[in-house]
């Protein structure tokens, strides 16, 4: 039939386009409503910011995810995490200043203030699943 | 009146022109003892975070503070001594880092594991690569 076949293709170009990530699967099993609704926007900022066309704001946000497994993990401590953290603010907000003041607010967007989500919102609940 | 404007216009054009020759030079003759400056730092850090982030190793606070010590200078030395200006902000910045790093180290009085050592060392791979522009 050509609708089940064209369900079939719908499926599998949405997979290519946003595959799922260690972290997302962990994320992806929060209850609660607005604790959900911020795992989501915690998300979807991350996916933008791998994405971004600035190579600093991609590393920024793979670095990001990979401390964010470390931790749930066991790799490292929470205060080691917190400590990489800071050291990811430290030179973000280098990058930030550097760049054009129309530039500054989309920058900030998707380094900092995901990094300050993943702080107050995802840690706890990654350290609630452990 | 119109040729003084035009000797004006040429003069100041003419010391635009050297003032801005002269930084570049600046930059052009400075920069490659600077760049060798950041790379000295970046070996003296990464063999501190090499001898003091070791997962298991007894944590000896002696050497730990000579050590501190020996970079503390390092760093303020280098400050000091920077010839090309716009390179001492970024110079700061290295040292902040490898005060954070110092702090961190002593508080977990050696109890490091090996994903922390290896993200120690991205970061300060990460942050000098941006000191020197790439």
């Amino acid at each position: 039939m050509p609708s089940a076949g064209k369900t079939k293709r719908g499926k599998s170009s949405r997979k290519k386009s946003r595959k799922k990530s260690e972290l997302d699967s962990a994320l992806d099993q929060v209850g609660g409503e607005s604790t959900a609704a911020a795992m989501k926007e915690f998300q979807d900022l991350l996916a933008q910011a791998k994405g971004d066309t600035t190579k600093l704001v991609r590393q920024n946000a793979e670095e990001l995810e990979r401390r964010l497994i470390l931790l749930k993990k066991r790799k490292i401590k929470k205060k080691d995490f917190d400590f990489l953290l800071e050291n990811q603010k430290r030179a973000m907000k280098v990058f930030i200043d550097s760049q054009p003041a129309q530039a500054q607010e989309r920058a900030e967007k998707l380094t900092l203030h995901v990094l300050e989500i993943a702080a107050t919102k995802v840690v706890p609940v990654l350290i609630a699943m452990i | 009146m119109n040729s003084n404007a035009t000797r004006n216009f040429i003069v100041r054009n003419s010391f635009l022109w050297a003032a801005a020759l002269l930084i570049a030079s600046c930059a052009t003759i400075y920069q490659p003892g600077s760049d060798a400056t950041i790379e000295k730092l970046r070996n003296f850090h990464l063999a501190f975070i090499k001898e003091f982030a070791v997962p298991k190793k007894r944590f000896n606070a002696a050497a730990f503070d000579a050590k501190v010590n020996e970079g503390n200078a390092m760093f303020q030395q280098a400050i000091a001594n920077e010839k090309f200006t716009a390179r001492r902000p970024v110079l700061v910045d290295l040292k902040a880092q490898f005060d954070a790093d110092a702090a961190h180290l002593q508080s977990s009085r050696g109890k490091v594991t090996p994903a922390l050592a290896s993200e120690m060392e991205k970061d300060v791979n990460k942050i000098y690569d941006h000191a020197l522009g790439r």
